[in-house]
């Protein structure tokens, strides 16, 4: 049978379904945060690594001049420490869709019988493309706007355009979704390619190294040159080596850091939910004081009496994690669909690992029960006499600080006001924890909002830094006076500029640069610009140092993924095309979207890549920059290139560029709106709290203020006037702390999507969205304890006992 | 009566109870000293202020005095801890509060039933039965089932009185227990008062209501915290 005192705590939570249903709700919201975001980071987390593994990404990616043979890989497979080795291509080529050229990665694979590195799942149709077909990763059909067996134009630079049939799809999770890079990808043979008019043959060898040291980066980076020595003592020039982050998706990094905030985040919202449940219980144990007295006055002890509310807590917390658990695991696999959606993954395990039910219940249990202690132990050590002489609000809380005094002494304010002034401060304590609550939800629903208007400004700031709207990039250099001349004379078109580039690396003492790049040559690459130093065309922000002036100088401006450790003046060797130089750092720049860039003069370059008067880049303007005229005009300019027989590697606009970024994290930024809403949920019920405490500690005093002719109105007005100016303070704490919130997370997902932090905005529709809810939040937060104490008969008030 | 034969339950020897005030120390008590033997229904009276609450306090372990000595039953009680004085305040002492103080959400059967859970005084299985044999005796047996609220100030009292017996207390206290009751009701409650020390419990009775005076064997007069007269009636 369940002991007698049990019956009471039952019951005394039953008795108030409105306050147990709340408390139950704020720390299920927590327990829910921390279950959805944990749940969901597991499961990716884990089916990341699984997915990347699983296609045996290459330890290491050689590039080498010409091609190279059939058979070659066997003996390097020799080389001790290399478990495989595979012949491959990447080439850049474009696909016309809605005629419109947008760029293409073709992977032009060896043996698809015997595909060893870089593996994919066969999705659908053939596994193995014929002549004059390509499988296509699944991702890449929304871009190309194809399905299986369409027929997609496809041009590659030395060659023609030619249809190539899709005829199968696959999955491959060490790319990035092709949505996000708003690229396609497709898997050809070296037949294909061929047809479509290149003559190159495979010009890429992946290596994979030994299993017990496939994640030791510097084992790769030793092993891949030890074959890169060995290719050139064949006669092969080995101009790059790209190592990766060692059995690393490209996206784990970031993912990591952004699930990381989520998971402080979630555990904020518990702390604050737990802060709630303090001061509720705070507030329950100053409606049962007079309980408390009595149970001790018929034979409980401290001990008893701290049971019984700890108890209390317990059962609303076991509530809470029942609620909160199974939908947790719910939102848990909305939320990783998404993110698989976004990393290219395919969920194969679904189970969420055990330890996360565990945390939840840990976390949900002991963080609320570590916060009511106090004022759970406190109530519960109160002495008898103590208990059954409390009347409510202490003397000494009265004890208000002189400016309030004196703020509240204004006679121009109304009296009511004036008395909720003084009445907000009665408890300062409790005050302090709701201002607390509300400050810590305003802050965080500011700052998501804040990161969401600075993410929009900087993708706004990508069309300001590049002042043009085209960038078209020749496979070999060509001579750029006659057609920039032609190109300017296109209607619309305001300036072009011939720049060039190549894939550089810092020198270091490896014979052959070693570069960090993944195979689709985006993610960890860094590029060499050569662009006229006093171009109109770019406008970066500087950071440090000054740009670049003088056409002849060996002048490095370097962007913020480039820094690295280096400083002003430095001396950097950087290797292009297999070609060291000496170059000196003037400048830093924070460029939005660019992966890590060198920006030199484009004079110096082309005298040491040999080129003079060539270039591989053009850089186009237009009059109107909008996406729908830079659609119309980019065709012409195709057009032009392609009546002068320029062969175009790729043409990127800025568009493009914008719509590729803007994808990667919003899905991100959306979910910290949704985190933001749960705390500005958390915080109205804690004011709801507060008001109620506020008015039940006071029946006694409305009663006196009833009876000396106060009306149900005045009262009322009251309540809501001291809960409007505990709303109205909060804003104030919030916003300062959604400040230095804002400028920490601009800076992480800056970085993650942007490459460079998100500058400090403040947006004004959060803060006047955060006013509106405060105020409408605290006038119905104090609506139904304002009418309870409207209602409170002056009868009832002064017996109240 | 011939109260010199009877061991005396209750003795105060010069008590005195200071409080700190805003205006300096306030003496609620003055060097009290008292007995009050086993078996008797003694009232303690006087004016609002005069220091019978503190006294009542006193006695029950509630209050600890600032001087003097507190015997009841045998023991010291002054010199118990806080938690030792929970523990035999629970089984000595059964107190009846003015505003009966049920607790709320629990039945009257619950109620009465509650002591014996803090003090581990009965068997489980005995405690449902014991409660309600104590229901019957203060007659609100067919109550057992109700919440308080849905009781009348008589039946509350009535239900706060069986509680009080609950751990089978030597000593029964109550402070003003008739203050919210009529006077009809009042007479019951003092019947059943009287009818408990028949049953060799002491009661001491905080009270104004002279009109009961009679049912006492004993009255202590208290003025200012000086014991005026000791015992009115001895």
């Amino acid at each position: 049978m369940m002991k007698t005192r049990y019956w009471k705590v039952i019951r005394d939570l039953t008795s108030d379904y409105a306050k147990s249903s709340m408390l139950i709700l704020a720390i299920a919201i927590g327990v829910f945060g921390i279950g959805t975001i944990l749940g969901s980071y597991s499961v990716i987390k884990r089916e990341m690594a699984v997915n990347y593994l699983g296609t045996n990404p290459a330890s290491a990616t050689l590039e080498i001049e010409g091609s190279l043979p059939q058979g070659l890989t066997d003996s390097v497979k020799k080389i001790d420490g290399i478990k495989e080795a595979e012949r491959h291509a990447t080439v850049v080529a474009r696909m016309k869709v809605e005629e419109r050229w947008y760029p293409i990665l073709l992977f032009v694979v060896d043996d698809y019988h015997h595909k060893r590195t870089n593996k994919w799942t066969p999705v659908s149709g053939d596994s193995i493309p014929s002549t004059g077909s390509m499988l296509v990763e699944q991702t890449a059909l929304v871009v190309m706007q194809a399905k299986q067996g369409d027929e997609i134009l496809i041009k590659t630079s030395n060659g023609v355009a030619r249809k190539i049939k899709v005829s199968g799809t696959v999955h491959d999770p060490g790319l990035a979704p092709a949505w996000q890079e708003q690229s396609g990808y497709g898997y050809i043979s070296l037949s294909t390619l061929h047809a479509l008019g290149e003559s190159q043959g495979f010009d890429q060898l992946r290596i994979l190294v030994n299993e017990k040291d496939q994640f030791s980066r510097e084992y790769i980076k030793d092993k891949a040159t030890s074959v890169a020595h060995y290719l050139k003592t064949l006669g092969y020039a080995v101009h790059e080596i790209q190592v990766p982050p060692a059995g690393k998706h490209p996206h784990q990094s970031q993912m990591s850091t952004v699930m990381s905030i989520f998971i402080v985040f979630s555990f904020m919202i518990l702390i604050l939910s737990s802060i709630l449940v303090s001061t509720s219980m705070a507030m329950i144990m100053v409606k049962q004081i007079r309980q408390i007295g009595v149970m001790k006055t018929i034979g409980a002890n401290s001990m008893q009496v701290t049971g019984m509310y700890l108890l209390m807590i317990v059962l609303l917390c076991m509530a809470a994690l029942i609620l909160a658990i199974p939908l947790s695991r719910l939102a848990a696999v909305a939320f990783y669909n998404q993110l698989a959606v976004l990393l290219n993954l395919e969920i194969r395990n679904t189970a969420i690992p055990y330890w996360v039910p565990l945390l939840q219940v840990g976390s949900g249990m002991g963080i609320p029960l570590v916060a009511a202690a106090v004022p759970v132990i406190r109530g519960s050590r109160i002495s008898v006499k103590n208990a059954l002489d409390n009347y409510g609000v202490a003397l000494q809380a009265m004890n208000d600080p002189s400016v309030i005094v004196r703020f509240a002494s204004l006679n121009f304010l109304n009296e009511t006001f004036r008395l909720s002034i003084r009445n907000a401060f009665r408890q300062r304590s409790r005050l302090a924890l709701t201002l607390g609550l509300l400050a810590a939800g305003g802050a965080m629903f500011m700052t998501a909002l804040n990161v969401s208007e600075a993410w929009e400004d900087n993708l706004k700031r990508i069309y300001l830094q590049r002042l043009y709207d085209l960038e078209v990039r020749f496979t070999d250099p060509v001579r750029t006076d006659t057609i920039v001349q032609k190109l300017k004379k296109l209607p619309g078109v305001k300036a072009v500029e011939a720049w060039d580039y190549a894939a550089t690396a810092i020198s270091t003492t490896h014979s052959t640069e070693i570069t960090a790049t993944y195979p689709d040559k985006g993610h960890g690459s860094f590029t060499m610009l050569a662009l006229p130093v006093g171009t109109p065309l770019l406008n970066l922000t500087l950071t440090e140092g000054r740009w670049l002036n003088d056409p002849s100088a060996r002048d490095v401006v370097l962007n913020q993924s480039a820094k690295g450790l280096f400083k002003m003046g430095d001396r950097i060797s950087l290797s292009i095309e297999g070609i060291r130089s000496e170059w000196k750092v003037i400048g830093f720049t924070e460029d939005v979207g660019s992966h890590a860039t060198a920006y030199v003069s484009i004079h110096v370059f082309s005298q040491l890549v040999n080129t003079p008067g060539k270039a591989k880049m053009l850089r186009i303007a237009y009059d109107d920059r909008s996406k729908k005229n830079a659609i119309i005009r980019n065709q012409e300019v195709e057009a032009l290139l392609e009546k002068e027989h320029i062969s175009v590697a790729s043409t990127i606009p800025v568009w493009l560029l914008r719509n590729a970024v803007a994808s990667h994290m919003k899905v991100l930024v959306n979910s910290l709106l949704a985190m933001a809403i749960m705390m500005a949920l958390v915080g109205t019920l804690g004011l709801m709290s507060t008001m109620s405490m506020s008015v039940f500690e006071r029946t006694r005093e409305i009663g006196v203020m009833r009876a000396i002719g106060a009306t149900p109105v005045k009262i009322r007005n009251l309540i809501v006037w001291e809960g409007l100016l505990i709303g109205g303070f909060s804003i104030g704490i919030a916003f300062i702390l959604s400040l230095l919130l804002s400028s920490y997370m601009g800076k992480t997902i800056g970085n993650m999507a942007f490459r460079t932090p998100l500058s400090l905005t403040v947006s004004f529709v959060g803060l006047v969205i955060w006013i509106i809810v405060i105020v409408l939040g605290s006038w119905l937060a104090t609506l139904f304890p304002a009418r309870r104490a409207g209602k409170i008969t002056i009868r009832e008030a002064l017996a109240y006992e | 009566m011939n109260h010199s034969a009877t061991k005396p339950l209750v003795e105060l020897s010069h008590v005195t109870k200071t409080f700190p005030t805003a205006s300096g120390m306030f003496s609620a008590l003055k060097k009290v000293s008292l007995t009050i033997p086993k078996g008797q229904l003694v009232s303690i009276t006087g004016k609002s202020g005069s220091g019978k609450s503190t006294l009542l306090n006193i006695i029950a372990g509630i209050d600890k005095p600032t001087e003097g000595g507190v015997r009841i039953n045998g023991i010291q009680v002054d010199k118990l801890s806080e938690s030792a004085l929970a523990a035999w305040r629970g089984k000595n002492i059964g107190v009846v509060f003015q505003f009966f103080q049920l607790l709320p959400t629990l039945t009257i059967l619950e109620n009465t039933m509650l002591p014996m859970d803090f003090c581990d005084s009965y068997p489980k299985k005995e405690r449902r039965d014991r409660a309600l044999l104590l229901l019957d005796q203060v007659k609100i047996k067919e109550q057992a089932d109700k919440l308080p609220s849905a009781l009348s100030g008589g039946q509350q009292q009535r239900a706060a009185i069986a509680r009080a017996l609950a751990n089978d207390p030597p000593l029964i206290i109550a402070d003003e227990p008739t203050g919210n009751l009529d006077s009809q009701t009042a007479t019951s409650i003092f019947e059943l008062f009287a009818e408990l020390t028949r049953t060799g419990k002491t009661v001491i009775i905080v009270t104004h209501e002279r009109d009961f005076f009679s049912y006492f064997e004993n009255t202590f007069v208290i003025t200012d915290g000086i014991l005026t007269n000791e015992p009115l009636n001895a």
